[in-house]
């Protein structure tokens, strides 16, 4: 078990011996169940962090912001930033490392094993638990969750009201990091791609029915894109102005420009956001489940994100967010690669 | 009687063989369906995704990657990574519900105008019984 007083003892030292500039964290909001990101500068403040199964969210997203911030600054603290991380959050820290979009040293990485355990799935819960409202949740040693509502305590077993990734998670607990707290166990998970199955035994047809009323859901939000910590290009070929447009630009260079999918939320923009989506998250996505859980419309990306990941491993052996020294994907070949479909 | 579909293919077609290779099939004259757009790229290697999806997006029937034979890339590795990215792409658009059959890719090189004309022959073939593709072409 993570031992909270342990996590603030660390985050309280490391803040007062000055390591680290400021630590991202959880913190209970004032909202439901869901903790909110805290942002914690001052020693005293450590009291404020939490650790349970409610912290769903990957932080590794708020580096992305930083660095930006700190490119900005005009004499930045180049202290690493010190941030709490679960095993899917350090996968998404070793592809970051992996794509050198942030240096190790940029970094302090305060682990935390979710063991047997997981983070749970705000809206499984939401259903088993029928309208009350959870106060409290707390993992059990039998494979159950603890739930405190206002009617007192109830048992709900862990496959109920766990993420669905946590299910299939290959390793719930940190692969890197500078502290480690909890015990590098593994949770018994189903198989790897279990919720692939059924989808994938759907006919062609039937699968394009499929998509096509999820994808014509989506209004182009982009909350998907807001919250992936992989999705960090300065542009994005889905907006609509998809080029630094500077007091030099041209009309003509203007003119030249290809706009490559209108913003209008109809079929065939939206595939093309999604499939470009789905293709540039293609070994990078770390499952962490975050852009299905923001979609104001229950659109199950991971569905599309885990299919590719499943490709990866299966046509290539690559595995994402292990090894930070790996060529990535699709900057990487073999000679074996598979090769019969081409003619 | 309405008249046969003919499906429109945009072939993309490294400069260096694939591209070569249709010019050589249209100079010695070889006979092949007039249903393709090829548009020339500097290696198979550069053709991105998004050139794949946006090609089905504006009409495509079928669309062709076609680059050098693996180790005569003029880029030496570019064939290589296409290789990788178009094996996903394919999947990708499989999972969705696209045919198959609307998407391949080829080795061609620029002595093999015969080849070229074949590929194209049977890609049109097998379009002709799938229709016009209409699920991810956009209807402005
Ligand atoms: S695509 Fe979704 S699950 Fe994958 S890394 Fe981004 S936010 Fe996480
Ligand atoms: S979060 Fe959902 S609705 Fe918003 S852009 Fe992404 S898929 Fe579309
Ligand atoms: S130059 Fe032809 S495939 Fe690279």
């Amino acid at each position: 078990m993570v031992n909270l007083e342990d996590l603030k003892n660390e985050a309280h030292k490391l803040l007062k011996e000055g390591t680290v500039k400021y630590i991202i964290g959880y913190e209970r909001g004032t909202n439901g169940l869901l903790p909110i990101p805290a942002f914690i500068k001052n020693p005293e403040d450590v009291e404020r962090l939490i650790w349970d199964p409610t912290c769903v969210f990957n932080l590794t997203r708020f580096l992305v912001d930083e660095k930006r911030r700190k490119a900005s600054e005009k004499e930045p603290d180049e202290r690493p930033v010190g941030v709490i991380v679960k095993g899917c959050d350090s996968r998404a820290l070793v592809v970051l490392l992996q794509e050198k979009f942030i240096n190790r040293d940029d970094v302090y990485i305060l682990g935390v094993s979710c063991e047997e355990a997981g983070v749970l799935d705000e809206k499984k819960l939401a259903k088993t638990l029928k309208g009350k409202k959870a106060k409290n949740i707390e993992f059990t040693k039998n494979d159950n969750f603890v739930v405190m509502t206002e009617d007192g305590k109830t048992e709900i077993s862990a496959k109920e009201i766990l993420a669905e990734r946590c299910l299939e998670c290959k390793a719930n607990f940190p692969v890197i990091y500078d502290i480690l707290l909890g015990e590098k166990v593994k949770r018994k998970s189903d198989k790897p791609f279990g919720s692939l199955e059924k989808f994938e035994s759907l006919s062609k047809e039937e699968r394009w029915t499929f998509w096509k009323e999820q994808l014509d859901k989506c209004i182009r939000c982009y909350a998907c894109r807001s919250v992936c910590p992989m999705c960090y290009c300065d542009e994005c070929v889905a907006d609509t102005i998809n080029f630094a447009v500077t007091a030099d630009t041209t009309a003509e260079e203007k003119a030249q420009k290809i706009k490559w999918a209108e913003k209008s939320p109809v079929t065939s923009e939206n595939f093309v956001y999604h499939l470009v989506r789905a293709i540039h998250l293609a070994g990078r996505c770390i499952d962490c489940g975050e852009c299905e859980r923001v979609c104001p419309l229950d659109i199950p990306l991971r569905l599309l994100n885990k299919k590719l990941e499943k490709e990866a491993k299966e046509l290539f052996d690559y595995e994402v967010g292990f090894d930070p020294d790996q060529p990535s994907l699709v900057s990487s070949f073999k000679d074996e690669d598979p090769e019969d479909f081409i003619r | 009687m309405a008249e046969e579909f003919e499906p429109k293919i945009v072939a993309f077609l490294c400069k260096w063989c694939s591209s070569a290779g249709s010019d050589l099939a249209g100079v010695s004259r070889m006979e092949y369906p007039p249903n393709v757009v090829p548009i020339t790229v500097m290696c198979s290697g550069s053709v991105s995704p998004l050139y794949i999806f946006s090609a089905f997006k504006r009409g495509a029937d079928g669309v062709l990657v076609s680059g050098c034979h693996p180790g005569d890339c003029h880029y030496i590795k570019g064939n290589f990574y296409a290789r990788r990215r178009i094996a996903l792409v394919k999947k990708l658009l499989d999972y969705i519900g696209l045919e198959p059959q609307r998407f391949q890719m080829s080795w061609v090189s620029a002595a093999e105008g015969k080849k070229y004309t074949q590929i194209i022959k049977d890609f049109v073939q097998e379009l002709k019984p799938l229709g016009p593709q209409t699920k991810l072409r956009s209807n402005s």
